[in-house]
């Protein structure tokens, strides 16, 4: 069959195993994460996608995909049921002669040339699945078009004492890259690299190729085919984005993430400026009910949840239930959980479909300048009545 | 249950609901924060795994139309059988449907003709409830009768006009109906939901065509029943039934949610109402908000105070605003200081800073879709 040309083909990575976030990762993969309530991770790169005009997206998984293919389905929810592109889930599957598992970023998407040839696209763009963000990546796709760019790589200005932490693009005052150090000791500039690439399809599949036939290489975007690209004389260009972009690959930059969406004017705003919307999998719950005796301050709180106790500056996912003279600050508790009465929830993450007992006490509270210790409840435990789960504690 | 179809009015109290239905139907009209009322007869049905279902209106459909889309929500959306709507003008009828009969007949060249299934259940949109329809539907073949007319007590009590009221003996028998009857406490109350054969039905729908009656319940039932032509089984529904005929109706039934028995028989586990969900972020409550006994849908900012009030999407309550015992419909905004008791504000209505607006509960302030005070 012919089909039209595409543009551009997202290709956004969702096979990290996410074992920094500990627990909450145990049988999920990362991108299926709960976030602010009622999304999943995953849900902010996809509707950035759509929003962006973009509507052929694969996603490539391998750790722990079950939950995250059910969770996309055909993709209706994002618009992406298409008849030409929508949303395709890749895992690795075994080919004629060799299957194998996706060594790394640059080999997954080796591994799935013959999806992209299907489009024939112009341009691929690459994303991570795990991270919280607003961006139009048309105007990112527009601005590699307008410079002939054969990459382009979004970048952030990010404080110069945390440059070290990330891959630095040293630039030309033209927006050119020069060089690209990954985690530099002496960071020359502060461009860190945001994990999100716009390649010219024909000169990223010359690369993917070149890349899977060296048998050094550890087939990873950041430290071999960027800069091999690079290296090879090709135009790369920085585009900066300004906006709020939050890496949530730990545990406590996913919570910092989640209390960035309260208050009135919060850093991240999930309720956006009305344009770009972030759409996620919803199902069939009746309105909440808030008691009398409950006071919420400063909170946000999902559809299908029964409130009868206190909650403080926290996030309460879709379908929880939370008992009388419960007491919730500083946390978010993901969907479905069930808090009986007087239980006191502090600086904690409660997982999916937790029970947590009467009179359990999980997490504390910390002084203004003391390091808060967040403390994790993985995904179906039950916390038993009374029981202690100390600050910082992980079960 | 494969071989049952559903036939859905959409139109029946829409004169009673008065300026509510200027605009929609009365299976349209929004309830209990995220609702629209035929979700409950649609989610009814295809919860009994009814997969053929016709929804009959005539007039004011666009609302309805986009509610139910494809119909996807429900499961609906199939290659065989799934969602039709029956319009006039869509049939060779050139009126309005004078009737339940006349709709019937008039979907039968369509609809009814050509479907393979052998039972039919009829319902109006004005009851809410979620009920398990198998067991209507099993009791009525187990029954030999011809009709099963699902029934209600404790509405009736000789003030509520009834379309038809029905009597039991104390062996669950009918022994009277009566239509349009302020009825005694004693009688049951139907909930406009009929089981019987299709074939039946389309022969009764043209015998009564033939002599010009129209009327479901008085030119049908109760006339061949009179007659002894029709043999009438009653099943008495036991949960929570809220019949909304007429706006103050509506107003007390959507607060009545509030109350966690009816709330939990409306919303269980084991029957889901499914609705057409919408993207909305789950609602924000600001540093001195004040919300007690209240159902709160998401998307809502709420910065003042409400009680006793259910609040529907996108509503937006500033600070200082104090609701009592209101229904907020989508996207309405109570703008700062403005008091309101007893309201029902339609949807996009926008009130503006320091307004007071007082009914009661018999005779609640009703403001139209997109309104400003």
């Amino acid at each position: 069959m012919n089909f039209p040309k595409k543009r551009c083909v997202a290709m956004l990575l969702a096979g990290g195993q996410g074992s920094r976030l500990l627990v909450l990762t145990e049988n999920t993969a990362k991108p299926a994460v709960p976030f602010g309530g009622k999304y999943r991770i995953i849900d902010f790169p996809l509707s950035n996608c759509v929003n962006s005009g973009i509507d052929t997206v694969g996603i490539l998984t391998q750790y722990q995909p079950l939950e995250l293919n059910e969770y996309i389905g055909n993709g209706q929810p994002w618009g992406l049921n298409r008849s030409h592109g929508g949303v395709s889930v890749l895992p690795p599957y075994a080919k004629s002669k060799k299957s194998e598992w996706y060594k790394g970023t640059a080999n997954a998407i080796y591994q799935n040339i013959p999806f992209i040839e299907r489009y024939d696209p112009e341009n691929v763009l690459i994303l991570s699945g795990d991270h919280i963000y607003r961006m139009d990546y048309a105007r990112m796709l527009r601005y590699h078009e307008e410079h002939d760019s054969d990459v382009t790589i979004a970048v952030r200005k990010v404080p110069m004492e945390e440059a070290s932490r990330f891959g630095i693009m040293n630039t030309n005052p033209d927006g050119s890259i020069y060089e690209f150090e990954e985690k530099p000791k002496q960071p020359k500039s502060n461009n860190a690299s945001m994990g999100i690439y716009i390649f010219k399809w024909s000169i990223l599949r010359k690369f993917l190729v070149e890349d899977e036939e060296n048998p050094d290489s550890d087939n990873d975007f950041g430290k071999n085919v960027i800069p091999a690209i690079l290296n090879a004389g090709h135009k790369m260009m920085a585009y900066d984005f300004e906006g709020y972009w939050k890496d949530v690959g730990t545990i406590s930059s996913l919570w910092e993430a989640n209390m960035e969406t309260l208050g009135l004017n919060p850093a991240f705003n999930l309720y956006g400026d009305g344009t770009a919307q972030i759409y996620a999998r919803n199902y069939a719950l009746p309105a909440s009910y808030i008691d009398t005796k409950s006071k919420n301050v400063n909170c946000l709180i999902a559809e299908g949840c029964e409130v009868y106790g206190d909650i403080t500056h926290s996030v309460i996912s879709t379908g929880c239930k939370i008992g009388r003279n419960a007491m919730i600050e500083d946390s978010v508790i993901m969907p479905n959980v069930v808090i009986e009465d007087g239980v006191i929830i502090r600086n904690a993450i409660i997982g999916e479909d937790c029970k947590v007992c009467s009179g359990a006490v999980i997490g504390g509270s910390f002084r203004e300048g003391e390091k808060r210790q967040i403390s994790v409840v993985g995904k179906n435990h039950v916390i038993a009545a009374n029981q202690v789960v100390k600050p910082g504690e992980v079960i | 249950m494969k071989n049952i179809m559903g036939l859905v009015f959409a139109n029946i109290y829409d004169s009673s609901l008065g300026q509510l239905t200027n605009k929609r139907t009365q299976a349209s009209l929004p309830f209990g924060g995220r609702y629209r009322q035929i979700d409950f007869t649609l989610s009814n049905m295809a919860n009994a795994g009814i997969r053929h279902i016709g929804i009959v209106t005539q007039y004011n459909y666009q609302s309805l139309m986009n509610h139910i889309g494809s119909g996807e929500e429900w499961d609906l959306e199939l290659e065989e059988g799934g969602l039709e709507f029956i319009t006039p003008y869509s049939q060779g009828i050139n009126n309005n449907f004078r009737g339940k009969i006349e709709a019937i007949h008039g979907a039968g060249r369509s609809f009814l003709d050509k479907a393979p299934e052998e039972y039919i259940v009829l319902a109006d949109a004005s009851v809410i409830c979620a009920m398990n329809l198998e067991e209507v539907i099993r009791a009525h073949i187990d029954s030999g009768r011809d009709v099963t007319v699902v029934v209600k007590a404790g509405i009736a009590n000789a003030n509520k006009q009834l379309d038809l009221a029905v009597h039991v003996d104390e062996n669950g028998e009918v022994d009277d109906l009566a239509v349009d009857y302020d009825a005694p406490a004693d009688y049951l109350a139907s909930m406009g939901m009929f089981v019987m054969r299709c074939d039946l039905l389309m022969a009764s729908a043209e015998e009564c065509m033939a002599h010009n009656r129209f009327r479901f319940e008085r030119d049908f039932i109760l006339q061949d029943w009179t007659d002894g032509k029709l043999s009438v089984n009653a099943f008495e529904f036991h949960n929570v039934a809220l019949f909304n005929e007429s706006a103050e109706e509506y107003f007390r039934n959507n607060l009545a949610i509030i109350d966690r028995n009816v709330r939990h028989s409306l919303f269980r586990d084991d029957l889901t109402i499914y609705t057409k969900v919408r993207d909305q972020v789950p609602t924000y409550y600001g540093e001195s908000c004040e919300i007690d006994d209240c159902i709160v849908a998401d998307g809502c900012m709420l910065l003042g105070k409400a009680f006793n009030s259910v609040l529907f999407r996108r509503v937006r309550i500033s600070t200082g605003a104090v609701v009592r015992n209101c229904v907020v419909m989508s996207n309405t905004e109570i703008g700062i200081g403005a008091q309101l008791e007893y309201c029902i504000l339609d949807k996009d209505v926008k009130i503006s800073a320091g307004t007071k607006l007082i009914g009661t509960a018999e005779h609640p302030v009703i403001l139209n879709r997109g309104d400003a005070v």
